[in-house]
């Protein structure tokens, strides 16, 4: 019974199809299937499978973002019930779009993995100025920022971000991503890591947390 | 030697007529930072003073000999026009291009309902831009082809409404979206006929939010390329149509369009475009703005223009607006390789 709920969630995600997913979450919680599983073993491998999509060009970023909103129903549905021990956070991370970029599709797509990964995500937004990340990671201590740019004009900016933060705090993870971000570019500024691509995003997301896990 | 201008070599080129070797200019913004000091003001000056706008717009020419002019630096001049409000960075140390930071477009209603000014044309920086363009024309226009450019439809409605709502609303209610953006058409057509009459030499229409990583291709047909379509037809002139990225997927339609040319990225295969559109559309790019044109060596420069013209560009110009910081000595090599490999390895006349 708990396997076909799992599916439904899983599929709603796929299918974008928000109604779908609040049910199925409303029917895990009537019939007591563990939230933590619900979202581990239903919404997350859903949207795994959407960026096997996304990879594969069946998805693009408009079917992205409907499956991302029906996540959302049903993460919103599911997170409250979480128990306090599984809903501790497993990390605190830092993003935002760098000013002067107003393009955040990509950052909330990461953030979204995040979120329902269980970390504890500051969202700065877009348009950020470079300063408000070194403050925010000094505020919170996080663990990790991550860094967006959209556009090769305005990448420029976190070099600058990358220095200031790991002067203060040499810890602390960085990542870049957006479309002109390089493999190369990261490593020349002294990140940690980067997203190749919006293509890329979600399976980087996803590669994020779990080397984020293997250094906890 | 040659005794075409550079003016007449784009404008030949453009009209199909006999040229020497392929031209070496660009349809995006191209200011430096050596520009900036000679000029003596910053870059958030520049966008809303036509003298400085022209001056800078001239410096691709003196500074490094690019056969064109191309004003203006920045990509809110329509939305502006539009009612939205721009924010040019007054206040920011770091060079930075101007956004959106208010929209026009804030519901679904109004995405069909929002109203387009009758004065339109006469909004904004629209003037800025056309007296901009006449000072050009006065000074280099004999000598060099003066460009310009507008956002493709689509483009232009990701700065009047929020992103994420154009792109679900794109795949949920296309019919809405195709409503407002053939409204939108009509506001580029009158735009850029009144940038002819200014005198701009060429237009470059960039439709750089439809990207293939981000649009399908069924997308690009349903919800892309009807307007553009839409502009070419009524927009005569030397029209060029550029979206950035991997252009492979939806290369047929591009250059069914209806535009004089088309720009591409260097993520476009061109071996696959030429065999899929053939031998004859003009296709310019491709040289990579950032990794070879600002973070390259002039050896590397050279190395991406001859693989551009080996690929079988008719100009060669940048895939992007140039990020100023550009050395004038990449952007020099530019200009000499193709003045010196130009005529030989022009794809166009080997065949």
């Amino acid at each position: 019974m708990s396997q076909e709920i799992l599916d439904r969630l899983k599929q709603g995600v796929i299918d974008y199809d928000e109604d779908a997913v609040s049910d199925a979450a409303n029917e895990a919680l009537a019939q007591n299937v563990n939230p933590h599983s619900a979202v581990f073993d239903g919404l997350v491998p859903g949207m795994v499978e959407v960026g096997r999509l996304y990879e594969e060009q069946e998805y693009f970023v408009p079917e992205m973002l409907m499956c991302a909103d029906a996540m959302y129903a049903g993460l919103n549905i599911l997170k409250p019930h979480m128990s306090k021990k599984e809903g501790a956070s497993r990390g605190v991370v830092v993003m935002g779009v760098v000013q002067g970029d107003v393009h955040d599709i990509g950052k909330n797509i990461v953030r979204m993995m995040f979120d329902a990964s269980g970390f504890e995500v500051h969202d700065l937004g877009r348009d950020v100025p470079l300063d408000k990340f070194v403050e925010e990671q000094l505020k919170t201590d996080s663990d990790m920022v991550c860094l967006s740019a959209m556009m090769t004009t305005t990448m420029v900016g976190m070099k600058e971000i990358i220095e200031k933060i790991k002067e203060k705090n040499p810890k602390c993870k960085i990542m870049i991503g957006g479309a002109p971000v390089t493999s190369d570019i990261a490593s020349r500024w002294g990140a940690d890591g980067y997203a190749r691509d919006a293509n890329n995003a979600l399976k980087d997301a996803i590669n994020m947390i779990a080397s984020l896990k293997s250094i906890s | 030697m040659s005794t075409l201008t550079p003016r007449e070599r784009v404008l030949n080129l453009f009209a199909g007529k006999e040229v020497d070797r392929p031209a070496c200019y660009s349809g995006m913004g191209n200011v430096t930072t050596v520009a900036l000091e000679e000029i003596g003001c910053k870059f958030r000056d520049l966008h809303g003073d036509a003298k400085k706008m022209a001056q800078a717009g001239a410096s691709s020419y003196h500074l490094f000999g690019y056969e064109s002019a191309v004003i203006p630096f920045d990509l809110c001049v329509e939305a502006e026009a539009l009612g939205c409000a721009m924010n040019p960075y007054d206040n920011v140390e770091q060079l930075l291009y101007p956004t959106i930071k208010e929209k026009a477009i804030h519901t679904e209603e109004e995405i069909t309902t929002f109203s387009i000014p009758d004065d339109v044309l006469e909004r904004g920086r629209i003037n800025v831009i056309c007296e901009a363009i006449r000072l050009l024309k006065k000074d280099i226009g004999q000598e060099v082809a003066i460009g310009t450019y507008l956002l493709g439809p689509f483009t232009l409605a990701g700065q009047l409404m929020d992103l994420n709502d154009l792109f679900k609303l794109s795949f949920k209610k296309p019919d809405k979206i195709n409503h407002m953006l053939d409204r939108l058409a009509d506001v580029q057509i009158a735009i850029g006929r009144k940038f002819y009459e200014a005198g701009a030499d060429y237009i470059t229409v960039r439709e750089m939010g439809a990207t293939t990583d981000i649009l399908s291709p069924r997308a690009f047909n349903n919800v892309i390329a009807p307007h553009l379509k839409k502009i070419f037809a009524g927009l005569p002139g030397n029209n060029v149509l550029h979206i950035c990225g991997g252009t492979n997927s939806v290369i047929g339609n591009m250059n069914d369009c209806g535009a004089a040319a088309v720009s591409l990225e260097f993520k476009n295969d061109m071996a696959k475009t030429r065999a899929e559109i053939g031998p004859d559309p003009l296709i310019f790019g491709q040289v990579d703005a950032y990794s070879v044109l600002v973070t390259g060596k002039p050896e590397d420069v050279v190395k991406g223009v001859l693989a551009s013209l080996d690929a079988g560009v008719d100009a060669v110009w940048p895939g992007c607006d140039i990020w100023p910081t550009a050395p004038l000595e990449n952007l020099k090599a530019m200009v000499e390789t193709v003045r010196e490999h130009g005529a030989s390895r022009w794809v166009r006349k080997r065949a």
